[in-house]
């Protein structure tokens, strides 16, 4: 298995081993997060944390989009660069719409099984019974998302935001301060894309741009004066900021677990703190969860060094996998989360949830590794792509399986 | 070996049989789902001044659809339950509910019923139409805060319920952001929270009551059980907050 990982082989290679790993855990989680009822759901980051696994997951798609749609830009230019994050935004598109149409026939095949259609008219679930036409066109324009589809059309928004940010990677300060603009009016104002029931989308893709963003800015190597790319630039080391991260971070535990935990202990502070811990919402990315996945992913990244050698051991190989893989396994595991819920359904016992989680988790390290198998098999043989490179020969953008 | 105690077995149920259907069977829950974690000392006014109005708010769910009639929702019972343990009060459980109002809208039902009459205890029952429907969860947790914050400010008591545990509201809807504000929010206003989620979960596992695999024909009988078990959650979750109320007083 360890073989199909790329940048596993010698030490020193250029791709960051860690922010696979972190995505590929990313990635597990937001298949776990999307089957209520799960057990192994209590152990992930959202309950000692005020960000959780989609947070780390617009980070880490960020990052890898300021790596590869950077590298094209710099290398093909804007037009091509914006091409192929447009193509990439169709493939994520045609997913969504199949994973509706899966969600459609969820539905159905649940509420047959509940023999009880009056229960079903009561809770209004099914748009389609009431208005199946206009459901199908506010699908395809993805202002109506059910429950647990609402992050693929938000990670469609960010790309197509990207289209026209993407020069502005080689000025980092003021793609950020735009894009913390555009996060303030979001939030201010409202600002958001319409959903056909009520409100906005769940995930404000203006909000959320902030975020996605910042991984793009972390992810893009600026070319070196001989032409080659080197790492992307790491946020130094300090100690003032570390304190800081690490206080941050214990305060979201610490609430986190009073909260659920120990809610009484919520007596011993003023109510209007009690209140402030409520108004930290996800839907437009309250700057607390800003922070803390932030805060995370740079005492991580000080943490585990960049060739730790357990980023090179067995257990780390799935995860690896995964992460590496990331468009096809992020689309099975949110198709695999229709089976899991289905399966819980049914029963919610030990077994089933033992069953659920490991065969997920085959099933998406088996996607990861035939995505890798299939990318190997694909690329010229005797590194094809050094050679070129050093001859000064056009490279072929990053393989469709890996970028963002 | 088996065989030899089965006849026995079989007297033992017989004889226990009418017995157990005759009076109300005890709901078993787990103690922590019953315990209020805040106090409710209006409650304890009210029932010291031997006159407690309950005002209940909520979507359906407060009507007892499916029951045998209207004595068998959890409110009717509830105030059963409540005369026959205090005999000496007054009891007065006020319903307003409406299919499918969400967050917003049973608030100012809400509001609209304590200016008309105040209630010393508020029952609210919500969660269940922002879930289905998707609503934004910081809308109901901005009208939740608003709500309690003029219970409070009337010097009543509230406590909050959560949606109604199913298996297949879990499978198709995203339930749990709202389970985990409702839990905020009543933590932070440290108001009861009556977790009907988790407790009609358990009586599920525990098969002693499962609306969603009764088969037709016992499915009312079913609801009113349950309706029945919600009515014993509320009131052993009222004595611990009015006992909790009371240590207060104490100390």
């Amino acid at each position: 298995m360890r073989g199909l990982i790329r940048g596993s082989g010698a030490t020193g290679t250029g791709r960051d081993l860690r922010v696979d790993l972190f995505r590929g855990l990313a990635l597990f989680s937001i298949f776990v997060d999307h089957i209520p009822g799960n057990r192994l759901g209590e152990l992930t980051l959202r309950n000692i944390a005020f960000c959780d696994a989609t947070e780390a997951f617009v980070l880490l798609a960020g990052y890898a989009a300021g790596l590869a749609y950077g590298a094209a830009l710099d290398r093909r230019g804007w037009l091509f660069a914006a091409a192929s994050l447009l193509r990439r935004a169709g493939a994520l598109y045609v997913a969504h719409i199949f994973l509706f149409v899966v969600f459609a026939a969820q539905v159905g095949y649940s509420a047959g099984l509940l023999d009880n259609p009056a229960y079903l008219d009561e809770l209004h679930l099914d748009p389609f019974r009431e208005q199946p036409y206009v459901a199908l066109l506010q699908a395809l324009l993805l202002r109506y998302q059910p429950a647990f589809l609402d992050i693929l059309p938000l990670y469609i928004a960010l790309l197509v935001l990207l289209v026209p940010a993407l020069p502005l990677l080689r000025r980092p300060v003021l793609l950020l301060a735009l894009s913390a603009v555009l996060y303030a009016a979001a939030r201010l104002l409202d600002l958001n894309l319409p959903n056909w029931i009520d409100g906005g989308w769940f995930f404000n893709p203006f909000a959320w741009q902030l975020l996605f963003l910042a991984g793009a800015v972390l992810g893009y190597a600026p070319p070196g004066p001989d032409g080659r790319r080197g790492i992307p630039p790491a946020v130094p080391y300090r100690g003032w900021l570390v304190g800081g991260c690490v206080a941050l971070l214990a305060f979201g535990a610490v609430a986190m677990l009073v909260a659920f935990e120990a809610p009484e202990w919520l007596a011993l502070v003023p109510e209007q703190v009690g209140v402030v811990l409520t108004t930290i919402d996800k839907s437009a990315l309250h700057p607390l969860r800003l922070v803390s996945i932030l805060a995370l992913a740079y005492l991580l990244g000080h943490a585990v060094p960049r060739d730790a050698a357990w980023l090179r051991g067995r257990p780390a190989a799935p995860f690896l996998l995964m992460g590496q893989h990331g468009l096809p396994v992020f689309c099975t595991g949110i198709f695999l989360s229709f089976l899991g819920r289905l399966a819980l359904e049914q029963s919610d016992r030990g077994p089933m949830q033992l069953a659920v989680n490991l065969a997920g988790l085959a099933a998406l390290v088996a996607v990861g590794a035939v995505a890798a198998w299939y990318r190997q098999r694909g690329e010229p043989a005797g590194g094809g792509r050094a050679a070129a490179r050093a001859a000064g020969l056009p490279v072929p953008a990053s393989s469709s399986t890996t970028a963002a | 070996m088996v065989m030899a105690r089965l006849p026995g077995m079989l007297l033992l149920v017989a004889l226990l049989a009418p017995a157990a259907r005759a009076e109300t069977r005890a709901c078993i829950s787990p103690p922590e789902l019953l315990d209020a974690g805040a106090p409710l000392p209006a409650t304890v006014r009210a029932v010291a001044g031997r006159s407690l109005r309950i005002l209940v708010v909520g979507g359906i769910s407060v009507l007892g659809p499916g029951t045998s009639g209207p004595e068998a929702a959890w409110p009717a019972r509830l105030q059963a339950l409540l005369a026959a343990r205090r005999p000496g009060v007054a009891f007065e459980v006020v319903v307003r509910g409406r299919r499918g109002i969400n967050t917003a809208e049973a608030g100012a039902l809400l509001a609209e019923e304590m200016a008309k009459a105040p209630a010393q205890l508020v029952l609210w029952a919500t969660g269940t139409v922002s879930a289905v429907r998707g609503l934004e969860v910081d809308e109901m947790v901005e009208a939740l805060n608003t709500g309690l914050d003029a219970v409070k400010a009337a010097g009543a008591d509230a406590v909050l319920i959560d949606p109604q545990f199913s298996r297949f509201l879990r499978a198709n809807a995203n339930v749990d952001p709202y389970l985990d504000a409702l839990r905020l929010v009543a933590a932070a206003h440290q108001v009861p929270l009556l977790r009907r989620w988790d407790l009609m979960r358990y009586w599920a596992e525990t098969e002693q009551v499962d609306l969603e695999r009764a088969p037709k024909p016992e499915r009312v009988a079913a609801t009113d059980r349950l309706n029945d078990c919600l009515a014993q959650a509320m009131a052993a979750l009222l004595r611990a907050g009015a006992a909790e109320a009371r240590d207060q007083l104490r100390n």
